[in-house]
């Protein structure tokens, strides 16, 4: 497993497969989103548990669950600008 | 239960917030006080209540009603916290839920003690804590004091209950029973806690209430001047007594009252105590204490949103609903005056 590390990281730091732009910034939009899905765990089950309490809830736990989507979009942008 | 795994703080405080904005207002409580017990029953009806009035509306009546209506909401709704919440969360939780297991072990020992039949005794029990349905069932068979020992050994009262039968059998007396469930539930509430911020503060807060429960033993011991042993009383686990210092302690109340205003508590009870020696009354220290710990675990849980804080907090708020409603219900019945009930509630 560690063998296999360094080598990948050789690999990725010496052939340069990093340096090409468009690779940096697929990473870049992977990160975004593991990020968000991260956040959106935490608020999605907060917004379960309040639409369980009162149904009404429903609209503003669904828009405050996928607000943290937005930053993937913004990592998306880069995508372009690339 | 389920006490391994990833826990889910989120979810049990999203619900637990719900609930607690559906408490009662301080505004409600005094609309509370000026109604007789059936009206409070009907406005019992319009809110949270409402099934629980309906479901025991045909078999009880009156004060009795209310009171078994509000244990069974109570039970329904800290059986719910057990039932949505998981791993770590659920694991502090359940350390403070077990109080009611232990209130329905002594309640089915002291029932079963004085003859009471079974029907009696399960109208007596909230069915809020760890315990099954089918474990309550077991210890409700159960015919004599023994077998419900036996029944218990398993649990966290085990340990101590079957020394403290041999006890029960020479003298006769309930006592030995009764200290020893609640050194099982004492003794184990502060077991391994996890180490992180919010769980060493819930922790003080638990020590804290140890200690307040040992400083209002003590003090009724020192004013009742009767010659028991307070050992018998004493709750390990607490920084503000050691069993040697009670002892002396209970001789003299005012020894008392400043050994309380010097300990670390001091600050927050100042004016709880002062109240105490102006005028004297055991019931507005009982609740001044009670409405310090209240206030401390609100602030606990604005403090730390995503911990424990906030469900202890609801714990507390929702156990204090329960008793100032019966209160006011128990104070209407007696034909007590309003200043009067209201000096038994304790709002924040």
């Amino acid at each position: 497993m560690i063998e296999t590390t360094t080598e990948f990281a050789n690999v990725v730091l010496q052939e340069g497969t990093l340096t090409d732009p468009s690779a940096a910034a697929a990473l870049g939009v992977g990160l975004a989103a593991l990020g968000a899905g991260y956040a959106e765990r935490g608020i999605g089950s907060a917004a379960v548990g309040a639409m369980a309490e009162n149904e009404d809830l429903f609209v503003n736990g669904l828009i405050l669950t996928v607000l943290p989507e937005t930053i993937v979009i913004l990592a998306l942008v880069v995508v372009f600008l690339v | 239960m389920n006490t391994s795994g990833t826990s889910n703080p989120e979810y049990v405080n999203a619900r637990v917030r719900a609930r607690r904005a559906a408490l009662f207002t301080d505004d409600e409580y005094r609309k509370l006080v000026r109604m007789s017990p059936a009206e409070i029953a009907r406005r019992m009806e319009e809110t949270e209540y409402e099934a629980e009035i309906n479901a025991l509306g045909t078999r009880h009546s009156g004060v009795d009603l209310i009171e078994y209506a509000l244990n069974r909401n109570l039970a329904k709704h800290f059986d719910d916290l057990l039932d949505f919440s998981e791993g770590k969360v659920y694991d502090l939780i359940a350390r403070y839920l077990r109080k009611f297991d232990a209130w329905n072990a002594k309640t089915i020992i002291r029932g079963l003690y004085v003859g009471a039949d079974r029907d009696s005794i399960e109208t007596d029990l909230i069915r809020a804590g760890e315990f099954s349905d089918r474990m309550i069932s077991r210890l409700l068979d159960a015919g004599t004091i023994e077998d419900v020992v036996t029944i218990l050994e398993g649990t966290i009262f085990g340990e101590g209950l079957t020394e403290a039968y041999t006890d029960y059998e020479e003298t006769d007396l309930l006592v030995p029973l009764e200290n020893a469930i609640d050194r099982g539930f004492y003794g184990h509430l502060l077991d391994d806690l996890p180490n992180t911020e919010p769980v060493q503060l819930y922790r003080e807060f638990l020590v804290a209430e140890i200690d307040f429960r040992n400083a209002r033993n003590a003090l009724r011991l020192a004013r009742s001047g009767a010659d028991i042993d307070p050992a018998a009383y004493y709750i390990d686990g607490g920084k503000l007594f050691s069993p040697s210092e009670l002892n002396t302690l209970v001789q003299d109340q005012e020894e008392l009252v400043s050994h309380i205003r010097e300990s670390s508590y001091g600050r927050e009870l100042t004016d709880v105590l002062d109240e105490l020696e102006d005028v004297d009354s055991m019931i507005s220290f009982e609740r001044g204490i009670e409405k310090v710990l209240l206030a401390y675990s609100k602030r606990l849980g604005n403090v730390y949103p995503m911990s424990i804080a906030p469900v202890i907090s609801y714990i507390l708020a929702k156990e204090r609903e329960v008793e100032n409603i019966r209160a006011i219900a128990r104070g209407r019945e007696a034909g007590l005056s309003q200043s009067e009930i209201e000096s038994e509630l304790v709002i924040l």
